[in-house]
């Protein structure tokens, strides 16, 4: 299958008063047409920074692209002009953002910001757009007469959908859900993901659905990749992450989801806390909270090692090596 | 929105009637004979008597007040002591000339504030924001009288390209309305760049810039009419404030405005034409901020919903409603 997203090496860090922040360290990614990648990983790891990198929407200072390209069918995103840039976002790629109660402007009517997105990358008149807008709006299960209503009348799930019809209006090639479902409650969030499981049979839309919610990439995605302080310690196919979990922070994760066959009276959290950005580790990133760490991970830095396939570990003592 | 607008206008019946308690309380305790301020230091005894007794004086404070009151609800804002006009007509002889001057300032200060401050706030720390910022600060800092006198001297006597003093054509205006436009258009121009930069990092902003919209559409669509609140309010403080006559430029400038009026009237215990003109001054700013709160209701739709609360209950129902629908 064609790729249509290629990361190589990315590397962002953010100037700043305390110091530079690392926030993603030499990510490397691939994305093939149709597939739906999950991207998982703890609150600050790098997965949004990853994502606004992919849009180009990093600001610029203070943060700073030092390394890496990112390819999208084939042309580098980091080369492309303002201008070229301004073409490809909402109409080949669109993101969702993380939370709806502030993303969207509260001073025009949610059609007006539909048909924004419609008005930018097709050319068709305003009424028309005004049109396609509400068909967008019904097909994220808001009845089309609301169109002319302010996003303050919205509940926070129906806002969250406005905001899929803004990202989905172009159909993109290429969509990055960040967190789509993190602010919303659970009922709100199972129409969601099934408004963008419909999108992924229909329409075959390729998805990066960044998330740290294992239950959510075992529903959709067809890749997994497990970021941790900017960088991936694992990838591979859903059934090799889940049944062949190769990392000892992959297992972490899973060890920290109460199972509800049992009776858990405690959650089995990963101990400490995430290495600060500014001051990373020089070995391992994961070192200091793994419980397999050797002197090896303190000192080296583990590279990325392919197990079989599409399975890779970044990890000296990997679990189930034989893959 | 009709019935907001109601509801404020009776609310300004209470505050006109609660200002004008307080000037009269504040006129009968300031020192002075109204009386022998007319008559002059060489009158009699006798005649201030006589006088104090024609105008009234020595009647109890609260039959005065009540007096007064239903006067003005008649229409009549009493006799001024010194011409022995109606003070409505002094007052009205001078008020164009404060509200031209007013609205001469806050078109100054607008359109050198507002511009100035978006373009700050688009280039942060860039030279242009340096200097704008520069500017601003010397703007609030600079005393009015000084710039007046300075601009007077610099364009008045050196290079005689505009008239000193008077005010009787859009030559006469320039002067005075920049002296205290300047100063004022320093206000907006804090104001802007500070609303500007807190709302071009808001989602919203990287929401318009992640469907693809231009650069300049967002800084002078999307985050400027949510931008706007903020600087309204200080364009409308600035107007009311200018409303009220501008007491230091009309002197500087001999600008034959409310202020002055209300300088000489003071000086001269003019009870009535102060009372009569503290009214509307009073009056005058409650209509703008009347209208600016009729304002914030256009630019913001969260704003109108809270004006128009039977409305707000309605469409809380109706949400509700798609809510169990959905």
């Amino acid at each position: 299958m064609e790729k249509i997203l290629e990361i190589k090496d990315l590397g962002i860090r953010f100037k700043t008063d305390d110091g530079i922040v690392n926030a993603v360290n030499g990510v490397t990614l691939e994305l093939k047409k149709g597939e739906v990648l999950g991207l998982v990983g703890e609150t600050g790891a790098g997965k949004t920074t990853t994502a606004l990198a992919i849009m180009r929407l990093i600001q610029i200072p203070p943060g700073e692209i030092y390394q890496g390209s990112i390819l999208f069918e084939g042309r580098e995103i980091l080369d492309m002009s303002d201008k070229e840039m301004q073409q490809i976002r909402g109409d080949k790629i669109s993101m969702i953002f993380q939370d709806p109660m502030t993303s969207l402007n509260p001073v025009r009517t949610v059609g007006e910001q539909i048909a924004e997105v419609i008005r930018l990358h097709q050319k068709v008149s305003a009424a028309e757009a005004m049109r396609k807008a509400c068909e967008m709006l019904e097909m994220v299960g808001i009845p089309a007469e609301r169109s002319g209503e302010y996003p303050h009348q919205f509940s926070g799930g129906m806002k969250q959908r406005v905001i899929i019809a803004i990202a989905l209006a172009c159909r993109p090639d290429l969509l990055i859900a960040d967190e789509p479902t993190t602010a919303l409650d659970v009922t709100i969030q199972a129409q969601v993901m099934d408004l963008m499981e419909n999108l992924k049979k229909e329409f075959g839309t390729s998805m990066i659905l960044i998330t740290h919610d294992l239950g959510v990439v075992a529903e959709i995605c067809d890749k997994v990749a497990i970021i941790y302080a900017g960088e991936i310690l694992e990838y591979g196919t859903l059934e090799e992450i889940y049944n062949h979990t190769a990392h000892p922070y992959t297992q972490g994760l899973f060890d920290s989801v109460p199972d509800l066959d049992e009776d858990v009276r405690r959650l089995k959290p990963i101990d400490g806390l995430m290495p600060d950005p500014t001051d990373l580790p020089s070995g391992c990133k994961f070192a200091p909270r793994c419980a397999r760490c050797t002197e090896q991970c303190r000192t080296m830095h583990p590279d990325m090692t392919v197990l079989n396939g599409n399975h890779g570990v970044r990890c000296f003592a990997a679990l189930n090596r034989e893959g | 929105m009709l019935r907001y607008t109601g509801k404020r206008l009776l609310q300004m019946v209470f505050v006109l009637l609660g200002v004008s308690f307080i000037i009269f309380c504040l006129m009968e305790i300031t020192p002075g004979d109204p009386a022998r301020q007319i008559l002059g230091p060489d009158a009699s005894e006798e005649a201030v008597l006589a006088m104090r007794e024609e105008l009234r004086l020595d009647d109890p404070f609260a039959v005065r007040y009540i007096s007064y009151i239903a006067g003005v609800l008649h229409g009549d804002f009493g006799t001024s002591y010194t011409t022995k006009e109606p003070v409505i007509h002094e007052l009205f002889a001078r008020y164009p000339t404060t509200v031209l001057f007013a609205v001469l300032t806050v078109l100054i200060a607008s359109l050198i504030g507002i511009p100035l401050g978006i373009i700050s706030a688009t280039k942060q720390y860039s030279w242009v924001d340096s200097l704008s910022t520069s500017f601003a600060m010397l703007g609030v800092s600079i005393p009015t009288f000084w710039l007046g006198l300075m601009l007077m001297l610099l364009f008045a006597v050196k290079l005689e390209w505009l008239p000193a003093t008077g005010f009787y054509g859009p030559i006469y205006w320039i002067l005075p309305a920049i002296t205290v436009g300047l100063p004022a258009s320093a206000g907006i121009i804090r104001m802007t760049r500070s609303s500007m930069l807190e709302v071009v990092r808001l989602d919203y902003i990287r929401t318009a810039r992640a469907k693809g919209q231009t650069e300049r559409k967002i800084i002078y669509g999307h985050a400027l009419e949510n931008a706007m609140i903020p600087v309204i309010t200080v364009v409308g403080i600035t107007f009311g404030q200018s409303l009220g006559g501008q007491i230091v430029t009309e002197q500087v400038f001999a600008v034959p405005g409310l202020g002055k009026l209300m300088v000489e009237a003071i000086n001269s215990r003019n009870y009535p034409v102060v009372e009569g003109g503290v009214l509307l001054i009073a009056f005058a700013y409650c209509v703008i901020n009347l209208l600016v709160d009729i304002i914030y209701a256009y630019l913001d739709p969260r704003i109108k919903s809270q004006y128009s609360s039977s409305v707000k209950k309605r469409m809380k129902k109706e949400a509700a409603v798609h809510e169990g629908e959905s």
